[in-house]
């Protein structure tokens, strides 16, 4: 780059870097490594020790595994919802003019309003109109917190439809639901694929939205967190660790498909 | 020309919009009306009749104290956060090739998805009495007894809130240093500036937007946190969200909700503050066009 740092700086700039990261990836990171650990005691198994014991335990786990077949459903459901409103919202965002910050900022606010607050005041909401907290309440609950993501993720993708695509498209007599169809459309679906899959990942694991939201089936979050508080024990561990780790995978997913082009195409910066 | 038509704006915008309305705006309306409302500490009963109880109560039992700590919370991690990330988004920015700078950004994004309760959960295992940074202190004769102080404690809320939202004040720096024109730092440095001049006076300024954005972003996500007191604190410890929590286990709609509102003007006062001076939604509409 342009810029002489130094290597005392350069280092520097390197060293919080890494210590950054290491803050919030070391812990989880150990938590799936004492998951592999067959012993009762958590701690970091040996190589030979490594186990699959407590995964294989899970299944037996009947709270468990309802609640994540309930979380996979709302999940689903959310992402599918949220991803269609984020694409309408972003397409009304490019229509309009004078009003678009004003409609920005209402769809991104209530990714600032406190969980606690938005699912104490949503299940009350529900109480009063005599809806009773179910799958569906939840998914309230979810949408609101997915849809600001989501939304930014479908309006940065936008960057790959150029203005003169659409004008070229118009001149040769597309309509402007064509010039969405033909254009438009395949050129953000990486982005729309971002999106679900964000938003799914925002809904599984989700917990305090759900904690008020939730009727007689918990999700997996409101159940784990029942189960820490309990005296944790090893299988805790291996449902946060698999969670943890389906998670990452999920991201590092998309973020493989943008280091090598031709799995997806890249935005022209 | 037949067949479908795109709608226009305000058709594209009804359906989130009223998903907004019913979910958002109808839940925030019913927190500000009821905060008003009276209850009865016998049937557990809310009344609509107008009291500021409510409000009279969080001045009673410490509450009050509890707002405080929270804000200071907020201002401490905001600032720790701001420490790390701002390296951290120049590194990605300015130092890292291409492919480097793509893993750190999905490093970076990754945490914004994966589960809060499952990260904050995981730091018991590392500060707890027999946990490892207690077995290594011990191994390498630092200190001869566990740390006690580092599990259960503000210690470990302000590292897990640290760990929580990092992310949230990394990349709105790195967007703002994305707009920043590096023919200003080529500049400085042609005029003999050294990189801490540099960055003083060209790259602090110019990122002055990202710098409030991220500080914004965190202060408000701890204003809003729950699991990591509840996950990482000691007994009694408490944070806004936990109070309100606590106070509806007797169903203290009034008071539970003129907590939330005080919660909500202090967080939307400020985000839109900041949209005013810094252009908040400019940050990311840019990356757009």
């Amino acid at each position: 780059m342009m810029i002489h740092e130094g290597l005392a700086n350069r280092i520097l700039l390197w060293a919080i870097t890494i210590a950054g990261l290491i803050v919030i990836y070391a812990p989880p990171l150990y938590l799936l490594a004492v998951s592999f650990n067959p012993a009762l005691q958590p701690g970091l198994p040996r190589l030979s020790d490594l186990s699959l014991t407590w995964y294989a335990a899970l299944p037996k786990e009947r709270a468990l595994v309802g609640a994540l077949q309930q979380s996979l459903i709302i999940a689903t459901v959310t992402a599918v919802m949220a991803t269609g409103m984020s694409l309408l919202a972003a397409l009304a965002y490019f229509e309009l003019r004078a009003q678009r910050t004003a409609w920005f900022l209402t769809v991104i606010l209530p990714m600032f309003v406190p969980g606690v607050i938005q699912g104490l005041a949503l299940s009350a909401v529900f109480t009063r109109s005599g809806i009773k907290a179910s799958s569906l309440t939840v998914i309230a609950g979810h949408l609101l917190w997915a849809m600001p993501f989501a939304f930014i993720v479908i309006l940065t993708s936008f960057a790959a439809v150029r203005r003169s695509y659409l004008v070229a498209a118009a001149d040769l007599g597309a309509t402007r639901w064509r010039q969405f169809v033909d254009i438009t459309l395949p050129l953000i679906r990486p982005g729309l694929v971002s999106a679900f899959i964000f938003s799914f990942l925002l809904s599984l694991n989700e917990f305090t939205r759900a904690f008020y939201l939730a009727g007689r089936q918990n999700t997996l979050p409101v159940v784990l967190f029942g189960k820490m508080n309990s005296g944790a024990s090893p299988v805790i561990y291996a449902m946060s660790g698999a969670i943890f780790l389906a998670s990452v995978a999920c991201v590092a997913l998309i973020a493989i498909r943008s280091i090598w082009p031709g799995a997806g195409k890249r935005s022209p910066r | 020309m037949t067949g479908p038509r795109l709608p226009t704006s305000s058709v594209l915008m009804t359906p989130p919009l009223l998903a907004i309305l019913a979910f958002g705006l109808a839940p925030l309306t019913i927190v500000v009306v009821w905060s008003f409302w009276s209850w009865d500490p016998l049937t557990y009963w809310i009344k609509p009749d107008l009291s500021l109880a409510g409000y009279a109560a969080i001045l009673e039992a410490g509450r009050w104290t509890v707002i405080v700590s929270t804000l200071v919370k907020a201002l401490g991690t905001a600032l720790l956060c701001l420490l790390i990330a701002y390296p951290t988004a120049y590194a990605v920015h300015f130092l890292a090739g291409r492919r480097l700078s793509i893993i750190l950004l999905a490093l970076i994004t990754i945490p914004f998805f994966t589960s809060y309760l499952i990260r904050s959960f995981s730091w018991r295992l590392v500060l707890g009495r027999t946990g490892v940074l207690n077995t290594w202190l011990q191994d390498w004769g630092i200190t001869h007894a566990p740390l006690e102080w580092l599990l259960f404690s503000n210690f470990a809320v302000v590292v897990g809130l640290v760990a929580s939202y990092l992310p949230f004040a990394t990349f709105p720096l790195l967007l703002s240093m994305r707009r920043v024109d590096p023919t200003f730092l080529a500049a400085a440095q042609d005029l003999g500036a050294g990189f801490w001049k540099s960055l003083t006076s060209i790259l602090l300024p110019l990122t002055m937007s990202g710098i409030f954005a991220g500080f914004l972003f965190v202060f408000v996500m701890v204003v809003g946190s729950s699991t990591e007191v509840q996950m990482l604190g000691g007994a009694g410890a408490s944070i806004v969200s936990v109070m309100i929590n606590d106070v509806m286990r007797v169903a203290n709609y009034p008071l539970a909700f003129a907590i939330s509102t005080i919660v909500l003007v202090v967080i939307f006062g400020l985000v839109l503050i900041g949209n005013r001076i810094f252009g908040l939604a400019s940050l990311f509409e840019d990356q757009s066009q």
